[in-house]
């Protein structure tokens, strides 16, 4: 039977349109990148902003007679965000940097010095506060006799015990925790005649980025934006795929409950009606998918790391997103047809969304390891292949490229079962109306028309 | 002349159910066909299948000598009797995209749509979202969205369901208007008013199965009820000296009048003549037949139980009464 494009593509036009003028969509196409914003800049600052920086004191018991020194140089602000840098492997501090900018506020700890055989008990005492004391007793430390010398035969050094007031937060008594170990490290070395900055410096290296080398020349492989780039086109194709979907569905079961469908079907055929559907929606995630990609595009150039992105890969992207919303969106169809409410659509939508988030899910899994042989098998099976795929292809190691083609070549096999399948059902399903059918129903369907 | 639809032996099963058997029916151009019958007898299937929505499992339909109403879609108006429009949409937008959807430039869709909109008393409503209008009134738009194509054929599923007396007045004045510029017409109803008024021919579908096709005329002959119905002028007029007349063979009164039961091979119009030359008449007429006589006299002719003749009449009448679909 012959297929009137005009028609097809006025159906297209018409339910574009509907959707894309929708407060819905409009809201859901916004709202991501407000999110995102948020939660990338806006968040953390706002978090720092509502952390106050703790100041309290910290009595300490020294019964070697020798950390206290180390343990005063060590809680100084600057040197706690020295080591902050250095344990994240971003390089050293540049001169003049504060010691606020290597991150979270910086807690102002005073060393309160106890005899070294002070009783522990009195000083566990000191911990407990009314709450409007004007000083605040954050933690007690007890540093063990052998925790600079070891006792003879003794295969370690021994250590410390600390007790903490219910005040104290977890950043401070990580920040402490993390003092006393420098401290004792430092005096541990001094006793031995070693130079402990020398020993810092000998053990630190600081991780480069990679540049990748391949046939096309080098790249810069950011391992932020390597482990981020692969979950994010996942996320296009998810969240494209899935808002397309659910208004193709939706709009269909409006069409069904409302009547309009058979006057619609006056004047066109069902799978007129169907490919203008989903050509309509189609049009839509991939409006989605642009207005997501210039952001990103525009993001990177905000940050000079716009050749981390491969023009290839949005090529790719575009490809596969057409691909799999085929596949998913005429399924979405298929279920929108053959029920007569939303509601009776949620107990046949679960099959479709387990293989959509099993799909997404892969992203960052398979972004990790692109070469593994589950990563390129996983590659040829579909439904899911084609998250496989962006994954590997945003990856700093993409697939080699035949790969890709037989990908795309096994998605659109896919596709095209899928809207066959779909074009059966909808032709039986849309002036069915009474109980919702389950998936046995739709298959007996498939087989009537 | 090509023939507007030619159906020919068509089946079709719903699982268990037979919802049409062994169809025949050739409709000229130009004519005017009531299709009649009760609820479930087949005949929204029929339409359906004549509009290529469903397909018959045996037999062939052809119309304007297409194959399938899929090739001639653009020649033939559809009012479904399950209609539905976009809420959202205004009614300018909405009868301009079925007029696309017929082939209709958007041009031409909108200079009719805004000209039938005004024959119908819905001037100005183009800019109105179909949600914002009474029931009525988007009935009037969708009859409006199945002629907006100037249809050679135009197929009517209970187009006056649920309309005020005004609205059904000038939709039938517009499906005159189309009959007249030469559309054929096929309307469904369980209204004999109704068909007797627009239709030329009358098909009736019991059970699936085609149980009369002949003109209205010769219709009126056959189920000719040999009754005349009086209303006197004089409430007190003495209608029950009637019955010694020798053209009566019984009479019943009832609240306005009597009803008279003619002796057989009496002239009707030599009856009434004497009737109201004996009782002065308020009014005085030959009575028609009726849906469901017509219909229980062809149910009785095939043989079924009088119990079941009895159920379908409440059936049939509680159809005319509460303007349910038949």
């Amino acid at each position: 039977m012959s297929l009137n494009l005009q028609r097809i593509g006025l159906i297209a036009a018409r339910d574009y349109k509907a959707a894309i003028t929708s407060r819905a969509f409009l809201f859901g196409l916004l709202l991501m990148p407000v999110l995102l914003v948020m939660f990338a800049v806006l968040v953390p600052r706002i978090l720092n902003s509502r952390s106050p920086q703790i100041v309290g004191d910290v009595a300490v018991i020294d019964t070697t007679g020798k950390v206290v020194p180390e343990l005063k140089a060590a809680l100084l602000p600057e040197e706690i965000a020295r080591r902050r840098s250095v344990e994240s492997d971003q390089g050293p501090l540049k001169p003049g940097a504060t010691a606020a900018a290597a991150g979270q506020p910086i807690a102002r700890l005073t060393l309160v010095e106890a005899p070294a055989n002070a009783d522990v008990d009195t000083y566990k005492r000191w911990l407990v506060q009314p709450p409007a004391a004007p000083t605040r007793h954050l933690a007690v430390v007890v540093i063990q006799p052998d925790a600079v010398a070891r006792r003879p035969g003794a295969a370690a050094f021994g250590s410390y015990a600390l007790y903490t007031s219910p005040r104290l937060d977890e950043l401070t008594e990580a920040t402490l925790r993390n003092t006393m170990r420098a401290a004792l490290i430092a005096t541990r070395l001094r006793a031995q005649n070693l130079d402990p900055e020398a020993m810092a410096s000998v053990q630190q290296v600081f991780q480069p980025d990679a540049v990748v080398v391949g046939a096309a020349g080098e790249r810069s492989a950011s391992r932020t934006v390597a482990r981020f780039l692969p979950f994010a086109c996942g996320l296009l194709l998810f969240v494209g795929v899935m808002t397309g979907g659910q208004l193709l569905m939706t709009s269909t079961v409006e069409e069904k409950s409302s009547r309009v469908i058979e006057v619609l079907l006056a004047a066109v055929s069902p799978l007129e009606l169907m490919y203008g559907k989903l050509l309509g929606t189609l049009g839509l995630g991939l409006t989605m998918t642009a207005v997501y990609v210039s952001i990103s595009v525009y993001a990177l150039a905000q940050f000079s790391l716009s050749g981390l992105l491969d023009p290839m890969l949005i090529v790719y992207l575009v490809a596969f997103f057409v691909v799999t919303y085929l596949v998913f969106g005429s399924l979405m169809l298929t279920i929108g047809a053959a029920v007569n409410q939303n509601a009776e659509a949620q107990a046949l939508l679960p099959p479709v969304f387990i293989l959509l988030v099993g799909g997404y899910s892969l992203s960052g899994v398979i972004g990790q390891a692109p070469n593994s042989a589950f990563s390129v098998a996983m590659s040829f099976i579909p439904p899911v292949n084609t998250f496989a795929m962006i994954a590997r292809l945003s990856s700093i190691a993409p697939p080699p490229s035949w790969e890709v083609w037989t990908t795309l070549l096994i998605s659109l096999v896919t596709a095209m079962l899928v809207v066959w399948f779909a074009a059966k059902v909808f032709k039986v399903a849309l002036l069915m109306h009474g109980r919702p059918p389950t998936f046995g129903t739709l298959l007996r369907w498939a087989r009537m028309a | 002349m090509t023939a507007a639809l030619e159906i020919a032996g068509i089946r079709k099963v719903f699982g268990e159910t037979v919802a049409i058997e062994s169809l025949d029916l050739d409709i000229p151009q130009g004519a005017t066909y009531g299709l009649i019958g009760p609820s479930g007898a087949g005949k929204t299937t029929a339409i359906r299948m004549i509009m290529s929505i469903l397909f018959p499992d045996r037999g062939t339909i052809s119309v304007f000598g297409q194959g399938s109403a899929l090739k001639a879609k653009d020649r033939i108006g559809y009012l479904p009797e399950e209609r539905g429009s976009y809420r959202k949409m205004t009614v300018g937008a909405f009868l301009t995209y079925m007029g696309g959807l017929k082939g209709r430039t958007r041009a031409q869709a909108y200079g009719r749509a805004d000209r039938l909109l005004g024959r119908l008393g819905l001037g100005g409503v183009q800019a109105k979202k179909c949600e914002e209008l009474s029931k009525g009134m988007l009935q009037r738009v969708q009859f409006v969205a199945s002629i907006i194509n100037e249809p050679d054929l135009l197929i009517l599923d209970e187009p006056f369901g649920g309309l005020d007396p005004m609205s059904v007045r000038l939709l039938k004045e517009v499906i005159a208007e189309e009959h007249h510029r030469g559309a054929t017409i096929i309307f469904s109803t369980h209204v004999m008013a109704h068909a007797e008024e627009l239709c030329e021919q009358i098909v009736m579908i019991h059970k699936g199965r085609k149980v009369l096709d002949e003109p209205i005329t010769g219709l009126r002959r056959r189920y000719d009820t040999g009754r005349v119905l009086l209303e006197p002028l004089d409430p007190d007029a003495n209608l029950l000296a009637l019955q010694a007349m020798s053209c009566v063979a019984t009479l019943r009164l009832n609240d306005h009048g009597c009803e008279l039961r003619l002796r057989a091979g009496v002239d009707p119009a030599d009856a009434i003549r004497a009737v109201a030359a004996a009782v002065a008449p308020a009014r005085i007429e030959f009575a028609r037949i009726r849906l469901e006589d017509v219909f229980i006299g062809l149910v009785s002719e095939s043989g079924a139980a009088a119990e079941s003749h009895e159920a379908l009449r409440t059936h049939l009448q509680g159809l005319s009464n509460t303007g349910v679909t038949a």
